[in-house]
């Protein structure tokens, strides 16, 4: 017996064998020689060359000794899948079997205006501040008034938002401040706003539908997953309320929905529905991602679908090196560089809208606040002399200015305390003086008559102007910070004595060269140590007790851990020696991307200590199997209340689909390896065909907030939820595939009653109007689910 | 060309021939490869090579080199290892688990007790009586009598034989004698290892354990071809044994687990293969002894280990507070037993907050009527959490009145009760608590609560006014179900929730403003379930309770057998276990020298462990920069290589062939083990040390090893048509030594910051600052 062992030989072979098969088109017929009983049959003829599978099938004797070096193996694997690979198979779709479907237009409008009127009906019950609407109502207002804000999402969904309401004729005068506020008596055309994530929301289900058909499932059966999205009630209760969540989900449907139309075009590359496809699918990923953080994920679902397709045609042995390079340029274009100049263009419109100063003001860094109309941070003068007024700003903590206050330490030496306040008050005022000398063993402070600039290596003393008392440091444990790297900072002094050298402070640059020796108010940053003790003035995001008003705490530190928290600036400097016409300083204007950067900073810092409590947060595992709800608004007199609670037969049936397909998917890669291959195949067809890609999506979007230790509710389950329900649907096709179609739709038909049944039993939940105390408690299925039903009337009807 | 003429005894018989275990030194996952008809020339080439010299026996190379590795590992950890004679770093906490080992007291550690164990061991073995608790560092040893050397004795043990296992390692992958050496010095020669080492830490034992799991493993996995031998199960069990030691001494070795465990899970994947021949039956019994000895085996050792924890600790110690009541009951001494009784009704009570130790207090202070945030409250009196003893905590616990309240259980007194007129509190019953000092009851309402507007607030009401009755009832809900009828102090924790408004009483750190005095918010929560809700009875007063102990009761001794049966060994495991994860999540109070996982590989900063400012001495953690920077550029080249074959195989070029077996499977084996040892740790909240990297460190170390000798010897035999590749080139030699030479004098050059013996000058010292991020505390 003789077979090909050299590897140049075995490629040839491979390219030769395949090169008839167009790409991706089924399993290759060496699939088929592995049918163990036709292998073990067949001899190989004399200088035949067989395939790895042929030779193991035909010599059952080596079994165990698997007998064929790696690089037959490697041959082999190739030889089975070089136009269409297992890994690539896994996200694109399942091999072609149809030709491309056609959307049903009817259908399209038909379930859009089902949808419309399930969803909307009522929208503009309670007329009531209702849940998040609080924030996103009130971040519409900071648009309309241009008032600076900071928030953990990005801007796109806010921004809409504040769009409809200015088409609506709003002035921002209404602040949103908490539930249950009256939206009638200020006439704040809220319908208007509840109308953009409503509408939004019921533009998903043809979407969906189309993103169905896209996946190949029949039409019947995309109707059902239309159905089903229209009457969930967590999708519906959630879009109809001033919230992010259905812009996000809209974005998001859509992006799939354009991925899932490339995946269909692989056959026409760079025709122009091509392009269109993948660019628009790099569009809306970036809008999508531009509404929520969220979005990211459906980026990497896409990344790694990405991943998978051009693996598989790295495979393809046709397309040249040259051309593979435009494919894998392309991708990068449309689905990396586009959605990019989305989020930033976004971000760019954000600070174009906000010109003013607002709540968001003191998160930011000076630079940026000066950008900021209204701002408080002004130029003044560059050259620090002795005898100056200044403040000085801690660098690098959003701690504000060194502060002292007429309170003292309860601990250590309970001398007068030192702080970081983050306003800058006449507190906050130090007078910079030149050190004490020493005559004949008595202290002096020299006088200052004249403009003399601060060096650096100088020796300084810090005098509180308001209370007269200097910055001083000594061997005390410090406050909070209790370790021997330590040293308490407080403010000593009395009235007629001098001080002693533990005042005394060297005024270090940090970019010092011996060109610049100079310190500059603004531009320079400094270290302040202490003469005596070698400690550098040092603040750390921790605060004092309640003792010391929970204002930072100040000390002077030892260790050489954080160097960039002893860093300070002078951020005012008056002085009346100086010449009125010197050199003023100010903050330089940060260009767009710095101010991006410094945004996204903050932000991830907000969102990093979103870590409070909430009465209806929930965690990751409870919102596949709906364990627990979120209290939107309950009206104060009256019975009515509005609660985010899913659909229990959708949420339940896409759980249940989730698990099928894992299972599926296993059976099959099981009999797979045990050389069952058509039986394999066949399981694996009961999956449906948008399975991986869906399972994947599911799996991306719901995983990751296992990893968040921020407060989580279930309305971020809502993503990873879509997902489920087309997998449900696909789920559904596959395992009536064999089924007449009159059956099929039968099926459907139950399915859909049932869906509509459930929905209209929970819908006085979803729309916030009022039900009996029984029906309330009928709905309570599970203990978890705590809607109140004790302040339901007996019979509202009555 | 074949996987099997790298063996070392296949050169010497034929080629075909598989000669049981001491044949296979290759981690691949084919079996012996039919020889190719081609290769006849090769054959006969070798033949006539065959007959001209003596066939080359690397075994004598790899004993010499064995002993040798083995004796500079003792040498470098054991050296001067008596200096200095103080607590070093965080010997402050693992001397004195020691110490409580040895006074047989309970105390709580995040680690499972397995280091700790062989610690006292050790201490028990010298005669040491636990009588120092290394309270701060530089606290001096020999003042104190304690065996330090003794101690510190065993970790640098355990260090010192990670050497000859990671050399046994490399000689099982099938690496040259050169090779293997090559790596025991990389692994000698690494400063931070031995640092770690020297001190009473548990790192070395940890990463002895973690490399013994990884040895055993590959020794079982050569023996696939033989299954269900002794030696197969042998080295199967071994491997069982050594996960759970390492599991045993830190929760990381949860991470060998893995590395091992996707190692299982790939070979089982093999093995399912119809292509293998195995039938099903074959394939369950594979599978079930894997269960058996890689499941079953590790969980029952590393029980063992703290069924040994709980039969040493029987006395109340400093980790009592940790526990729960029915743990704490068990131990001798507890306050549990001797201070607990039964509550009557109108007994005067305090009561202790769970989580914060606050009592439930109020005095005749109101709430604002307007707060800061514009809403407006009821005046009501206020309820606090007040940390500190107070008249104003104490409460009057009364029963419901039938009367007033009729769907209230009706109550029929027991004998015991009807013989001492009292009646006790039962579980679950409905009680009113009356504040003593201001006459009122403790109510709940629809108010939102100061601080937590979504919480109720919670005041009291004049004792007289019976319009709001059904607003004073609370039932009294067990955390943990007991049998026991009555309710005790001190040893049941319970929730207090109230009759109408199915809200339980909550307490939280937040303080109240001035108004409050600075004392912590106390409200109603809708959540029942939260662990801020959990409350207890700390002193009771009633004419019949003298000392703590009711008339009629037994009085204990605390000295004595706690009277009550203690919890089974598997209860007690558990809650310490879940305690354990919980404490170890809650690490994040900021440390000067704590670092992120991403600059680890890189030597970016080490760990201060111990300085003094005369001989300018310190023990600073840092490892040998040479070394580690280059195994983690080894280990970065690898995956680069890897990816790069992946797709030039895949548009058909193979530069590989017959050696991607090995270069798949025994580099990618360590590469996974580097990976699963070390990106976990960027999903950790907690606080993070550069020595978490260590385990990870040796595994790098190992992946550049095998890189190397894939590229010099494997690739080059390849291209050279050598059949045999344990004899390496003379270039590769050279190339390894002088590395080797080069990590010897990076060894050398930070050995005083390694064992802490000073330096002359502060230039010198300043010199060995490479990066200005490295803390040497004199420079």
């Amino acid at each position: 017996m003789q077979y090909g062992w050299n590897v140049r030989e075995r490629v040839e072979f491979a390219k030769e064998r395949f090169a008839t098969f167009a790409f991706c088109q089924g399993p290759p017929q060496a699939m088929a020689l592995n049918d163990e009983d036709t292998l073990r049959k067949r001899k190989p003829q004399a200088g035949e060359t067989i395939s790895y599978e042929t030779y193991v099938a035909t010599h059952p004797n080596n079994y165990v000794n698997l007998g064929i070096d790696s690089a037959i193996q490697s041959t082999a694997n190739m030889s089975a899948p070089p136009t269409c690979a297992p890994a690539a198979e896994a996200f694109a779709h399942r091999p072609r079997e149809t030709p491309l479907p056609q959307t049903n237009l009817y259908v399209v409008v038909a379930v859009t205006l089902v949808a419309g009127l399930v969803r909307l009906y009522r929208i503009s019950n309670p007329s009531q501040v209702v849940f998040d609407e609080v924030h996103f109502g009130g971040f519409a207002s900071k648009y309309i008034q241009g008032k600076f804000f900071m928030d953990v999402h990005p801007p796109l969904g806010k921004l809409l938002i504040a769009a409809s309401a200015v088409l609506a004729g709003f002035d921002g005068s209404f602040d949103f401040k908490s539930i249950g506020l009256d939206y009638l008596e200020p006439k704040v055309p809220y319908v208007a706003m509840r109308m953009l994530p409503g509408i939004l929301g019921v533009l998903l289900v043809p979407v969906a539908y189309m993103t169905m058909r896209n996946l190949r499932v029949s039409n019947v059966v995309s109707i059902m997953t239309a159905v089903l999205l229209i009457f969930e009630n967590g999708l519906a209760c959630q879009s109809r309320a001033i919230l992010l969540d259905s812009i996000l989900l809209f974005f998001m449907g859509l992006a799939l929905m354009t991925w899932t139309d490339f995946l269909n075009l692989q056959k026409q590359p760079f025709s122009f529905a091509w392009w269109f496809s993948l660019a628009s699918t790099g569009l809306t990923m970036g809008l999508a991602a531009s509404v929520k953080w969220v979005g990211l994920f459906v980026i990497a679902t896409i990344g790694f679908s990405t991943i998978a397709n051009l693996w598989a045609l790295l495979g393809d042995l046709r397309v040249t090196p040259g051309q593979y390079a435009k494919h894998f340029f392309a991708r990068v274009l449309c689905l990396i560089i586009v959605p990019i100049a989305v989020y930033m263009t976004v971000f760019g419109i954000h600070f174009l809208v906000l010109t003013n100063t607002g709540s968001g003001t003191a998160f930011m860094s000076p630079e940026f606040q000066s950008t900021l109309r209204g701002s408080e941070i002004k130029d003044t003068f560059a050259e620090v002399g002795f005898g100056a007024d200044i403040l000085i700003r801690h660098e690098n903590t959003k701690g504000g200015y060194l502060h002292s206050h007429k309170h003292y330490y309860r601990t250590g030496s309970k001398q007068q305390q030192v702080t970081l306040y983050s306003f800058a008050d006449d507190n906050s005022l130090f007078q910079i003086l030149p050190a004490l000398v020493y005559e004949n063993g008595t202290a002096r402070s020299p006088a200052v008559t004249q403009f003399q600039p601060i060096k650096h290596g100088d020796i300084v003393r810090l005098e509180h102007v308001a209370s007269n008392m200097r910055l001083h440091s000594h061997e005390h444990r410090a406050p909070v910070t209790d370790n021997e790297d330590h040293y308490e900072v407080s403010a000593y002094g009395a009235p007629g004595f001098l001080g002693d050298s533990n005042d005394h402070w060297r005024v270090e640059l940090v970019d010092y060269d011996d060109s610049h020796p100079h310190l500059l108010a603004i531009e320079s940053r400094f270290r302040l140590v202490h003469v005596n003790l070698h400690c550098t003035l040092f603040s750390r995001a921790v605060k004092l007790p309640e003792w010391g008003f929970g204002q930072q705490e100040v000390t002077c530190a030892n260790h050489k851990g954080r160097k960039d928290l002893t860093y300070w600036r002078i951020d005012l400097n008056q002085n009346l020696l100086q010449n009125p016409f010197s050199r003023r300083a100010y903050y330089k204007k940060p260009s767009f991307l710095s101010k991006f950067i410094e945004s996204h900073k903050v932000m991830w810092k907000i969102n990093d200590g979103l870590n409070g409590y909430h009465p209806f947060q929930s965690r990751p595992d409870s919102w596949p199997v709906l364990g627990r709800g979120i209290s939107f608004w309950s009206a104060k007199e009256g019975t009515g209340q509005m609660y985010l609670v899913g659909n229990p037969f959708i949420w339940f049936s896409a759980l249940v689909s989730l698990g099928l397909y894992v299972t599926i998917e296993s059976v099959a890669a099981i009999l797979q390896k045990r050389g069952h291959q058509r039986t394999a195949e066949s399981v694996a067809k009961t999956a449906g065909g948008g399975g991986p890609l869906l399972f994947l999506g599911w799996a991306l979007h719901y995983f990751p907030f296992f990893l968040m230790g921020r407060q989580l509710f279930l309305h971020h389950y809502f993503p990873s939820f879509y997902f489920s329900v087309l997998l449900l649907g696909s789920l559904f096709e596959g395992a009536t595939r064999r089924f007449n179609h009159l059956f099929r739709s039968f099926a459907v038909l139950c399915i859909c009653t049932v869906a509509i049944y459930v929905y209209i039993n929970y819908s006085p939940l979803t729309y916030g109007i009022p039900m009996s105390k029984e029906h309330c408690k009928r709905l309570k299925w599970r203990q978890s689910w705590d809607w109140d039903c004790k302040k339901q009337l007996d019979d509202p009807i009555e | 060309m074949e996987d099997d003429t790298i063996s070392p005894s296949s050169t010497l018989s034929t080629l075909r021939h598989r000669k049981g275990h001491s044949t296979d030194t290759s981690l691949d996952t084919s079996t012996t490869p039919p020889p190719p008809q081609q290769d006849d020339e090769d054959q006969d080439e070798q033949d006539t090579k065959k007959q001209q010299r003596p066939p080359y026996n690397p075994q004598r190379g790899f004993d010499a080199m064995l002993l040798l590795v083995t004796f500079m590992a003792f040498f470098t950890r054991c050296w001067n290892i008596g200096d200095p004679a103080q607590v070093v770093f965080d010997e402050v906490h693992f001397g004195k688990f020691a110490s409580y080992y040895l006074r047989r007291e309970y105390y709580f550690d995040v680690h499972p007790p397995l280091g700790k164990l062989l610690l006292a061991a050790v201490g028990y073995a010298v005669g040491y009586d636990g009588h120092f608790l290394f309270d701060h560092i530089g606290d001096d040893y020999i003042e104190h009598g304690v065996p330090y050397v003794a101690l510190r004795l065993l970790p640098a043990t355990c260090g010192a034989l990670i050497v000859p296992v990671v050399f046994l390692i490399l000689k099982e992958l099938g690496l040259s004698v050169a090779g293997a050496t090559f790596g025991a010095f990389l692994i000698i020669l690494d400063n931070s290892l031995i640092t770690q080492s020297r001190l009473i830490l548990l790192d070395s034992m940890l990463t002895l354990f973690c490399v013994c799991s990884i040895y055993a493993w590959i020794r079982f996995y050569k023996k696939r071809h033989v299954p269900f031998s002794f030696e197969w199960y042998f080295w199967l069990s071994m491997t069982g044994i050594a996960l759970a030691c390492t599991t045993g001494v830190k929760m990381v070795g949860l991470f060998t687990v893995a590395a091992v465990g996707i190692a299982v899970l790939f070979d089982l994947w093999n093995l399912l293969d119809y292509r293998r021949g195995l039938s099903l039956r074959e394939f369950a019994r594979h599978f079930s002894a894997r269960a058996l000895c890689l499941i079953f085996l590790p969980l029952v050792v590393y029980l063992a280990f703290f069924y040994v924890h709980f039969a040493i600790l029987v006395k109340s110690g400093p980790g009592d507070a940790f526990m729960s009541p029915a743990f704490q009951d068990g131990l001798l001494g507890s306050e549990m037993n001797t201070n607990s009784s039964a509550i009557p009704f109108f007994s005067n009570i305090t009561i202790r907050h769970r989580e914060t130790t606050a009592y439930l207090h109020s005095h005749p202070e109101k709430y604002p009527l307007r707060y800061d945030d514009g809403r407006i409250s009821t005046q009501g009196q206020q309820v606090t959490g007040y940390p500190h003893r107070d008249l104003n905590n104490h409460w009057t616990i009364e029963p419901v009145d039938p009367a007033l309240y009729p769907s209230a259980a009706p109550y029929t007194p027991t004998d015991q009760e009807t013989e001492r007129n009292v009646r006790y509190v039962r579980p679950n019953d409905l009680v009113r608590l009356r504040h003593a000092r201001t006459n009122s009851h403790l109510i709940t309402h629809d108010v939102a609560s100061p601080l937590t507007p979504t919480h109720m607030e919670m005041t009291t009401i004049p004792a007289n006014d019976t319009n709001r009755y059904n607003e004073t009832l609370w039932k009294i809900q067990l955390v943990a179900d007991d049998s026991s009828d009555k309710l005790w102090s001190k040893r049941a924790h319970f929730r207090l929730v109230n009759a109408i408004h199915n809200v339980a009483v909550h307490c939280h750190k937040g303080q109240l403003p001035d108004w409050g005095f600075g004392q912590q918010e106390v409200n109603g929560n809708k959540a029942l379930k939260e662990a801020n809700n959990v409350w207890w009875i700390d002193q009771v007063e009633h004419a019949r309770i003298i000392n703590g102990t009711e008339i009629g009761e037994p009085i204990i001794d605390p000295k004595t057998q706690p009277q009550k049966p203690t919890l089974p060994f598997l209860s007690k495991f558990v809650e310490l276990q879940s305690l354990m994860f919980a404490h170890n999540a809650g690490l994040t109070k900021p440390h000067p020298y704590s670092s992120t996982p991403i600059t680890w590989p890189f030597v970016l900063r080490g760990i201060s462990f111990w300085e003094r400012k005369a001989g300018l001495r310190q023990i600073y953690l840092l490892g040998n920069p040479l070394i580690w920077w280059l195994s983690i550029t080894g280990t970065v080249m690898y995956a680069a290589m890897w990816i790069m074959d992946r797709i030039l195989l895949r548009r058909g070029i193979d530069d590989f062939g017959p050696i991607r077996t090995w270069w798949d499977n025994a580099i990618g084996f360590l590469f996974v083990t580097w990976l699963t040892h070390y990106l976990p740790f960027f999903l950790m909240g907690r606080m993070l040390f550069l020595h978490h990297y260590l385990p990870s460190f040796i595994f790098s170390v190992l992946v550049l090893v095998c890189t190397l000798e894939f590229c010099f010897v494997r690739v080059w035999s390849l291209s050279q048509r050598k059949k045999s590749v344990l004899r390496p080139s003379r270039t590769y030699v050279m190339l390894t030594s002088l590395i080797v030479v080069g990590a010897a004098w990076g060894y050398w050059y930070f050995a005083p910051l390694t064992y802490g013996i000073g330096f002359e000058s502060v230039p010198s010292l300043q010199s060995r600052k490479w990066l200005s991020s490295w803390d040497l505390q004199h420079a």
